[in-house]
């Protein structure tokens, strides 16, 4: 009866395991919907830096060189770094349908528009942070301008801040985010 | 009872293990994906030792890599180089980025991947443990010429890679088809 009992637990596990790890990645923004535009884009970015490179990234910057150890401490606790980024020659090569499926996940649970956020660059910079509770799990920019389209996904705890300093650095694209004000409203399209 | 549960519990353990991703020999993928991009595009690959001999322009890639520039960033003597000259790659490049990926997923990890202009320039950037070094895999694709190469990097390398994934990237490619200037 006991031998039943764990082999039924066991068999539980492994049926809720891949569940409860799906879980713990819901700030990881699926942007293979984006992949078409890759045909139309003249040039197109594709960055993957995942939980294991990140990790390898970590121990790898050296706490004596000054650069390193402030990349070193800008990534720790970070569990990704996903980038899709299109450059196109003419206006008009993408609308608000190749958007909507980046958009209908950033109003998913836990997603909140930061709507103080500044940025330098042309067109518009939306910046979305999600929240469990008081923490920071995750962050996601979307950059649009009349021929270009950048989505940035960052998988851990990570703030404005850090992201200005992050610019430039493991294929994250220079945005032009300034020093964001400490205010939040709650998603809203 | 007891069966059913066993019945049960060995199924959903197969099926795991089913899902599970297949791990391929680590030696072969270089060799693979310069076939991939021959059978792909329909061209060939020029070796170092027939480029030496035939005194083509990149024959003095056999010497840098064998001691000179390339070590700045590459571990001495693990370059694999495999050299497309002066060819047409013409091609559905959505499809054969798919391929690649596809090809690679279950040994290395994917670090950049840049397509310019329809496909005419691609290049690629993957990943794979070996080890305290690390193994990388560097494609890129023009509209004539293609390069295909592997390094292995040493920790403090794979930092700056890490760091300027497309500028290193390209410095790897460009210090080990280095035409000499001198």
């Amino acid at each position: 009866m006991k031998s039943t009992f764990n082999t039924s637990l066991i068999t539980l596990l492994l049926i809720v395991a891949p569940a409860l790890v799906a879980k713990a990645q819901d700030t990881r923004i699926q942007m293979s919907s984006l992949d078409h535009l890759a045909a139309k884009a003249s040039q197109t970015v594709d960055v993957n830096v995942d939980e294991r490179l990140m990790k390898l990234a970590a121990r790898l910057f050296s706490d004596k060189d000054e650069d390193e150890r402030e990349v070193k401490k800008l990534i720790e606790g970070l569990k990704g770094i996903y980038v899709k980024s299109f450059e196109f020659e003419t206006e008009g090569q993408f609308g608000a349908a190749d958007l909507e499926p980046i958009r209908a996940q950033l109003r998913g649970a836990g997603w909140t528009r930061m709507v103080n956020v500044v940025s330098k660059k042309e067109g518009n910079v939306e910046v979305y942070l999600q929240f469990a509770g008081e923490m920071i799990n995750g962050l996601a920019v979307l950059h649009t301008d009349d021929k270009e389209l950048t989505v940035v996904n960052i998988v851990g705890p990570v703030n404005l801040d850090k992201l200005a300093e992050l610019e430039g650095q493991m294929g994250i694209p220079d945005l032009g985010i300034e020093s964001p004000k400490p205010k939040k409203k709650t998603n809203e399209q | 009872m007891k069966t059913i549960a066993t019945k049960i519990f060995i199924a959903v353990f197969v099926m795991c293990l089913a899902s599970a991703p297949v791990v391929h020999g680590k030696g072969d993928d270089f060799n693979s994906v310069v076939k991939m991009i021959e059978e792909f595009y329909n061209v060939k690959h020029v070796g170092i030792p027939f480029l030496a001999k035939a005194g083509m322009k990149v024959a003095t890639t056999a010497a840098r890599i064998k001691g000179g520039t390339a070590r700045r960033l590459a571990e001495a003597g693990s370059i694999k180089l495999a050299v497309f000259e002066d060819q047409k790659f013409n091609g559905d490049f959505a499809k054969f980025r798919s391929s690649l990926n596809q090809a690679l997923h279950a040994t290395w990890m994917p670090l950049i991947q840049t397509l310019s202009a329809a496909g005419e320039e691609q290049t690629y950037i993957f990943l794979r443990d070996a080890g305290d070094k690390t193994n990388v895999l560097v494609v890129t694709i023009d509209e004539r010429d293609a390069t295909v190469v592997q390094v292995t990097l040493s920790q403090k390398n794979l930092a700056l890679l890490l760091k300027d994934p497309e500028g290193t990237g390209k410095a790897i490619t460009e210090e080990a088809t280095l035409i000499d200037q001198e």
